[in-house]
């Protein structure tokens, strides 16, 4: 017989954060799709505009390893504040990604919400 | 921009334990990390106004331990190295580290040392054929239970009693051939797991 486990109660909020990191290279690309901006600016933006926190260090790594995949460049540049930001930009094949990605997600969300409609209502 | 001594040495600190953490990565990359890291250091202590040494030691605290930053650096440099420009010693670095955070990951790497441990042995034994040609080779072994067992053998041992060699001197061939098959199916299984399995882990 197969012993059955306990059922967790973190279950959700759980999924949620594996939710959140599998979604985290769309967002960072899309914070990029307007324009420039440096590392701190993007975890102000995807705070700001997504509802996602994201732990400072791992923008970064990311951001590192989207410019290896050419999907965003980067460049140095000299500051008011004294020292140099490392601002970031999108490629036009990291454009494409975020287009082929953004699309994925809609319809995925899209054919999801058909499944999730009937949840929560009442049983007739 | 004022910083304090006991700011600026735990930033040096911090720093120091990143750089030396990056190891692997290419110092061109190391310096620009440790740049980048350093200048969100600044960036973020002064978001109040005046650097202090909380506003600094919080910056530090947000930004997690430069273990682990440092790990995921590694991690994600690898990573996009093997999808880019894949090579055996690239996936094969790629594997331990993965191995070392995952169970699915040390599965891969367990495979992938069975086919390169497989392929090594036939090729080393294609290549002791001409040493030991009555011993080297594919043999069929009888074993107690009226059964028989295939054995790779490099042939510094005596000839089994009543076993019978396959292959002969096809070994040469066959068994090379076999051993390079084994070494593209073993590294594309590798490249492909990667780059189908591995996630990074993020805090989110």
């Amino acid at each position: 017989m197969t012993k059955k486990l306990p059922v967790d109660p973190d279950g959700a909020e759980k999924w949620e954060v594996q939710l959140r990191k599998g979604s985290l290279e769309l967002a960072v690309l899309a914070s990029l799709w307007d324009g420039r901006l440096y590392g701190l600016e993007i975890l102000r933006r995807l705070e700001n505009d997504s509802d996602l926190v994201v732990a400072e260090g791992t923008v970064y790594p990311l951001l590192t390893r989207l410019k290896v995949l050419g999907l965003v460049e980067s460049e140095w540049v000299e500051s008011d504040s004294g020292h140099p930001r490392k601002y970031y930009w999108l490629t036009s094949p990291g454009r494409q990604r975020a287009l082929e990605m953004a699309r994925i997600w809609r319809r995925f969300s899209a054919s999801l919400s058909d499944l999730l409609a009937p949840l929560g209502k009442e049983k007739r | 921009m004022t910083i304090s001594a006991d700011s600026q040495l735990a930033i040096d600190v911090y720093l120091k334990v990143l750089r030396k953490r990056l190891r692997g990565l290419s110092e061109q990359v190391s310096n620009e990390v440790v740049k980048e890291i350093h200048s969100h250091i600044l960036e973020k202590a002064a978001l109040e106004g005046e650097v202090t040494p909380d506003s600094v030691a919080s910056a530090l605290t947000d930004l997690g331990s430069p273990e682990e930053l440092a790990s995921q650096y590694v991690t994600d440099d690898l990573l996009a190295r093997a999808q880019v420009t894949p090579s055996p010693w690239l996936v094969l670095q790629s594997l331990f580290r993965w191995a070392g955070i995952s169970i699915v990951g040390f599965s891969v790497l367990a495979f992938s040392a069975l086919g390169y441990f497989l392929a090594g042995s036939f090729a080393l034994c294609a290549m002791l054929k001409p040493i030991h040609p009555q011993t080297a080779g594919l043999w069929l072994l009888p074993s107690p239970e009226n059964d028989y067992s295939v054995s790779l053998r490099l042939g510094f041992a005596s000839p089994p009693a009543h076993g019978r060699e396959l292959l002969g001197w096809w070994i040469v061939p066959i068994g090379l051939a076999f051993a390079m098959g084994l070494v593209l199916l073993t590294f594309h299984f590798g490249l492909w797991s990667v780059r189908k399995f591995w996630r990074p882990a993020r805090g989110a």
